[in-house]
């Protein structure tokens, strides 16, 4: 794959033409005035009729739990979508995903920040891990964006190492859980209506807390003891609300225990985060794409029109240098993000070094090329107005979340290492 | 024929039969890249890759409502190359199929060899309506879709806001400089509609992947039954003779005030006549 096929053409430019029709004129509103991005995500969802695909997508795969447990076999996902243990390709639909992210990424990437934890990794996990009731009572709307999900597993004193350093607490009481603990940089936090939640086992024993067995709830709004805070200030990706999570003496019966009571209490919970690793980090790509082919735009558009010493500053070699890195940075990601929907299409997947490999380039190339944007523009790159400035706050934190780049560091080094 | 003004309508009453529409759609170079117009014949160049006329978009939408569920959507389009780039597109938004007709010898068609072209892949579809934008976007004409109606024998109905469809009849909105008119014309007809009469949908992604499996009827001049020296450069009754720049717009006067700036401004509009 060198280009997009005419399909994902055609659906680029669909979505480009909503992006610049619904979206853009109300950049400013949703950056800044404190408009939750939920609505534009909804509309985005029934335009294309994404919420109908992913309605029949998931009466498909419950219909495959339900037989699976039917037969008494255990839920554990397969990842093959057939149930058979058989890995098949996709068909390509990974593109059908990434398309509109690169396209939204143009102006807002903090609308794909929240829709993809919503739906990647809120309603991800549950779809994964899930029993089919519990399929049915949160993933059924989460799927659709007709509810908003979290995924709650960061906390203030353990980032990188949220597992190991996770302190929030499952007290078992006999007929459920007690949970406790503070959660933070939790996408959607502020508004979410169903939290997936990390929490250490405390069974009593005197296991070291860092042994624990980490275990994966489900929550709803309004619960009685969970506090959602209001949203951050952030440098940048405003259009994502990020929060705190309060949980004090949460009580919750195991039907909130996320899987079958066997596999959710030996505390499959650290493989549950881990499952998500590389379907995220293949997002933040796409995401950097969105921003690197903005910039270029951008920069080039202005480079041929500013006129400086009465000629375009285009002409300039220092101008041309930049433009050009920005061009290789873009064909780079461009590859890697083809590459990512070939495999998907063949059956197979990046391993996490490679997913981490992708992560960390194309993060820090969104960042770079949105900073020479800005510089190219000089003063007017560092005014709202032209853009870019937005592209550049927002394209810092692709180096940040989803893995920092030096965990995506420790991740490469270990499978080269191991080797 | 343009309908005469019919007065204020009754309320509609009556079962829709299913419709069987047809739009017409012209595929056309992507207005956001630079035209360029061929050296020795002074027409468009239009060999690379070509997107469906925006304002085709709204009469596709008009005809997927009138056609709703139980109707049919049929494109009907004449491009070089067996383009049907813009085809997909207008498939993707929900129509059924499409008749492309693609042949070297159209090449040069003027607006009337387009409507000969037309008509006869319209009578193909059997409709029982004919939609068409007022004007294509890159030829701006506006004379196809009423020479389509002549060849064809049906009324037409050009500039419609509005169009609904009873008893056999339409029923149009038709926009005029003071406002619009109401019209009524029986079926089968051609429409011509405006930017305003809808707002197109955007194709879901659903219908895009189906989009490509959709039949496209690929005919030539012969299939259509006609003779090639009636069409193309050979039946063109018109001849693009020399192409000039158009003029440079004058720079305009700018009025500093100094007190008396509203009255400059006044004279000014008042020379126009606009006051």
């Amino acid at each position: 794959m060198f280009e997009w096929s005419e399909e994902q053409q055609a659906v680029r430019s669909a979505v480009r033409r909503f992006v610049e029709a619904e979206i853009a004129p109300r950049v400013d509103e949703l950056e800044h005035g404190d408009v939750p991005p939920y609505d534009v995500i909804r509309s985005l969802y029934r335009t294309f009729g994404m919420d109908q695909l992913a309605r029949d997508r998931f009466e498909r795969t419950l219909a495959q739990r339900r037989a699976v447990e039917a037969s008494g076999a255990s839920a554990q996902p397969s990842g093959d979508g057939d149930g058979d243990g058989v890995r098949r390709g996709d068909g390509g639909a990974a593109a059908l995903t990434l398309v509109p992210i690169v396209e939204l990424c143009r102006y807002c990437p903090g609308i794909v920040t929240a829709m993809g934890v919503s739906i990647g990794l809120a309603a991800g996990t549950i779809m994964r891990r899930g029993t089919a009731d519990q399929m049915e009572r949160w993933g059924r709307d989460l799927v659709t964006f007709d509810t908003v999900g979290a995924w709650a597993i960061t906390e203030p004193n353990s980032g990188s190492d949220a597992l190991g350093g996770m302190q929030a607490t499952a007290r078992e009481t006999g007929d459920g859980y007690v949970l406790n603990g503070n959660k933070t940089f939790i996408t959607n936090g502020p508004f979410a209506d169903t939290i997936v939640f990390y929490a250490k086992l405390d069974d009593g024993s005197d296991t070291p807390m860092r042994s624990r067995p980490v275990l994966t709830f489900v929550l709803d709004r309004g619960m009685p003891g969970l506090e959602q805070s209001a949203p951050f200030r952030k440098m940048g990706l405003h259009s994502s609300p990020t929060g705190e999570l309060f949980l004090s003496d949460v009580e919750v019966g195991p039907d909130r225990l996320l899987g079958s009571a066997g596999q959710a209490a030996s505390g499959e919970g650290r493989q549950s985060a881990k499952d998500n690793f590389v379907t995220e980090r293949a997002g933040v790509a796409a995401m950097a794409l969105g921003v690197i082919e903005q910039c270029l735009s951008l920069s080039v558009a202005y480079a041929k029109d500013r006129m400086l010493w009465g000629k375009a500053i285009a002409d300039l070699q220092l101008i041309q240098l930049k433009l050009a890195r920005m061009e290789v940075a873009r064909l780079n990601v461009e590859n890697l993000v083809f590459r990512h929907i070939e495999m998907e299409a063949a059956g197979r997947s990046l391993s996490l070094a490679e997913a981490s490999a992708m992560k960390l380039y194309s993060a820090q190339a969104a960042t770079e090329v949105a900073m020479e944007a800005v510089q190219l523009m000089g003063g007017n790159g560092y005014m709202a107005d032209y853009r870019v400035e937005q592209l550049a706050r927002d394209a810092k934190v692709f180096q940040i979340y989803a893995g920092t780049d030096e965990i995506q560091v420790t991740h490469i080094a270990r499978d080269l290492l191991a080797r | 024929m343009s309908g005469a003004p019919i007065g204020r309508w009754g309320p509609l009453s009556g079962t829709i039969a299913p419709m069987n529409v047809v739009v017409c759609v012209k595929q056309i170079p992507d207005p956001a890249a630079p035209a360029a117009l061929d050296a020795q014949s002074h027409t468009l160049v239009r060999e690379g890759k070509l997107i469906l006329d925006d304002s085709d978009a709204y009469g596709v939408e008009m005809g997927l409502q009138l056609a709703a569920e139980d109707g049919e959507v049929t494109l009907v389009s004449m491009a070089p190359n067996g383009e049907v780039s813009g085809l997909r597109t207008g498939l993707a938004m929900g129509a059924a199929k499409a008749i492309l007709v693609s042949d070297g010898a159209l090449k040069g068609s003027d607006a009337l060899s387009t409507a000969k072209v037309l008509a006869k892949a319209i009578e193909r579809a059997q409709p029982d309506l004919v939609i068409a934008a007022t004007e294509s976007t890159d030829g701006y004409t506006g004379t196809t879709p009423v020479q389509i109606a002549e060849l064809l024998g049906m009324p037409s109905v050009t500039f419609a806001k509005k169009i609904s469809v009873a008893n056999g009849s339409v029923r149009v909105e038709r926009q005029t400089e003071a406002g619009y008119d109401e019209v009524e014309c029986p079926l089968p007809c051609v429409v011509t509609v405006t930017a305003g009469v809808v707002e197109p949908r955007y194709p879901s992604f659903k219908g895009i992947m189906a989009a490509k499996s959709k039949p496209v009827d690929q005919l030539t001049v012969a299939d259509l039954g006609l003779d090639a020296s009636s069409v193309g450069w050979a039946g063109a009754g018109q001849e693009i003779t020399g192409v000039a720049a158009a003029e440079e717009r004058g720079a305009g006067e700018l009025v500093v005030d100094e007190g008396d700036a509203h009255e400059r401004i006044v004279a000014f509009l008042e020379q126009l006549k606009l006051v």
